[in-house]
């Protein structure tokens, strides 16, 4: 393995704008989609009516997220074939848990006076879920969106085993090429990317949290 | 006017019902109190009369309508509620905890923002500084004040209150009893009040509701329940102190008797003269400006009066001169105060007026039973 200049600046230049753009493409794609399933699935969860298998599926979501990223990549690619569709599946099953768990979680933690308090001044249960629950359990949401932003910037460099293209990619070169310069800008961009996801969301966060939260 | 008719509830999954064939009337304007130990049903009573719970028979009538009629979230918009953890959204401010309900019922802002200003003043909390906080920045006590606001925010004819002040320290909750107990002077709501401390009770209900393991054990005003306790229960949870638990039930001006005599500074050398002659059992001694500054007892003065100098009757008047009390004291001060000034009598005052006389004597024969009005 030796160090090249050279390859090091072609790998910045030439291959990774595009590898980036199709990085972030597929990590917003397969977040987006997670939020828009997991978030339901996780108010659903915590209705009176389906309180008890709310529990229930918090515990297996704990046990999934220890899955390794990997395993589901490669538990995808049999079923699905090779590309940027399968990738997208396979990040968006990883990204699922942390936000349905903090979902799940977030909605639980509601404190039940709050709610009883406002029942019992005649809101109705979509509004109580609505101006009451969402608002409150929003930082924890948000927390979880965070986790799995991160967690799915990094499991999808290992996309590019199944064609899905990105800073993958470029890792993927410098290993089968002993090109250290290749891995070093692949890996490189994949952990700042990862960093200014969890600085970004960070911050939403933070301007989501109930004013009334802090107390100073 | 709330009625309870056969109301029993007996929650999914538990064998003993929580409430057990309830009948209970609640008039309009009246406040009546729901007292008992812990886990006594009380809670799950006032859930009851909003809908939050569903009884498992029997039937709820709120001005003789069957509360079955209206869609539970109307009812609860017309009813105020009050809980003891208060339940302030904290997420919103304090004006837009209390522009709740208002905001239900499409209020427009600038009739909202009135009404937040108008009811801030009313439970005693500044509209200009108070109204923009949010709740982790109130006290116990403002907070409470805040919850008690938003239950009134439309004024709703009904309020249901579940320990409102139970979760605040002693010296805050005797402050918002008593301007509570003036504000539903001035409002006359039909309130359901809810506490498990029977001095609470006493004093904030028209009438009290004593229950024990889901059932009513005695309904009756304060004075009814302190007199004639209907079994060992009742007996229990008043306490050995009943009798002295009646005494905070009675105003001082209300047992006062006008038969006392007086007797001026310049009057004194003739004192023993002028109280055989009023005949009263005493008189109190008034100092040139005509204010009250001491007392002498009859029995006193008879056994040894006519021996005494002038000098030495003033000197023994002057050692009752705090034996007076406001008009509008309850008895339970009277009382405290005769015992610490060690007298038997004390005078009662209208403001800086004497109006009356009171006795230790007065005060035993109230306690006894004889109604006074
Ligand atoms: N949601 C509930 N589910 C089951 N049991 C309950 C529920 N709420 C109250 N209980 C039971 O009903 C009884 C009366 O409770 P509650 O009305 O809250 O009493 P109180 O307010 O007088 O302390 C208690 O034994 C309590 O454990
Ligand atoms: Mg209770």
């Amino acid at each position: 393995m030796k160090w090249s200049w050279e390859r090091f600046l072609v790998a910045i230049l030439e291959r990774a704008p595009q590898a980036l753009i199709d990085h972030i493409g597929m990590v917003l794609v397969s977040l987006i989609v997670a939020i828009i399933i997991s978030v339901p699935i996780g108010i659903l969860l915590t209705r009176p009516r389906l309180k008890w298998l709310g529990g229930i599926i918090l515990n297996i979501l704990n046990l999934m997220q220890t899955f390794p990223g990997l395993a589901i990549v490669a538990l995808a690619m049999p079923i699905l074939g090779m590309g940027f569709k399968p990738a997208v599946f396979a990040l968006t099953i990883q990204g699922l848990l942390p936000i349905a768990r903090n979902t799940i979680a977030g909605l639980y933690g509601v404190d039940p006076d709050v709610m009883e308090a406002a029942r019992g001044m005649g809101m109705s249960r979509k509004k109580v879920l609505y101006e009451v629950e969402i608002p409150l359990a929003m930082p924890v949401i948000l927390a979880g969106i965070r986790t799995s932003a991160v967690y799915v910037v990094s499991v999808a460099t290992l996309a590019a085993y199944i064609g899905g293209g990105g800073l993958g990619d470029l890792i993927v070169s410098g290993l089968n090429m002993f090109w250290p310069d290749f891995i070093v800008v692949g890996a490189g961009l994949g952990a700042l990317l990862a960093i200014f996801f969890d600085r970004v969301l960070g911050l939403v966060e933070k301007k989501y949290t109930p004013l009334g939260y802090s107390t100073e | 006017m709330i009625k309870l008719i056969n109301v029993t509830k007996i929650y999914a999954g538990q064998k003993e019902p929580a409430v057990r064939e309830l009948n209970l009337t609640v008039e309009e304007g009246e406040s009546c109190v729901l007292v008992g130990p812990s886990g006594c049903g009380k809670s799950t009573t006032l859930r009851m009369i909003n809908r939050l719970i569903e009884p498992s028979s029997g039937t709820i009538l709120i001005d003789g309508k069957d509360i079955r009629e209206t869609d539970p979230d109307q009812l609860r918009m017309g009813i105020g509620y009050v809980i003891q953890q208060i339940g302030l959204l904290p997420h919103r401010t304090v004006a837009e905890n209390i522009a709740i309900v208002p905001r239900l019922y499409g209020w427009p802002k600038d009739k909202i923002k009135e009404r937040t200003d108008e009811l801030l003043e009313l439970v005693g909390l500044d509209p200009e500084t108070t109204r923009s906080k949010y709740p982790a920045q109130l006290s116990g006590g403002q907070m409470q004040r805040v919850g008690v606001a938003r239950a009134m925010a439309v004024d709703p004819p009904i309020m249901l209150m579940d320990e409102p002040f139970g979760a605040v320290d002693p010296i805050a909750r005797n402050h918002l009893q008593d301007e509570f107990l003036r504000l539903q002077s001035l409002m006359r709501k039909t309130i359901c009040f809810v506490t498990h401390d029977i001095n609470e009770a006493i004093k904030m209900g028209d009438r009290i509701a004593i229950f024990n393991r889901g059932e009513l054990v005695q309904h009756g005003s304060p004075h009814e329940i302190l007199s004639n306790p209907v079994n060992e229960f009742v007996r229990d949870f008043i306490g050995y102190d009943r009798v002295v638990k009646k005494l905070s039930l009675c105003r001082v001006g209300a047992i006062a008797r006008k038969d006392f005599g007086v007797i001026r500074e310049s009057e004194l050398p003739a004192a023993a003269e002028i109280m055989r002659k009023q005949q009263t059992e005493v008189s109190f001694l008034l100092d040139h400006l005509g204010a009250p500054g001491g007392m002498l007892a009859r029995k006193l003065i008879e056994k040894q009066g006519a021996a005494l100098s002038p000098g030495a009757l003033k000197e023994l008047a002057q050692k009752g001169r705090e034996a007076f009390i406001q008009e509008d004291a309850l008895l339970r001060d009277a009382l405290s105060l005769l015992f610490e000034l060690s007298v038997d009598y004390l005078g009662v005052l209208r403001g800086e007026t004497l109006c009356g006389v009171v006795s230790l004597a007065d005060i035993r024969e109230y306690a006894a039973g004889k109604e006074v009005d």
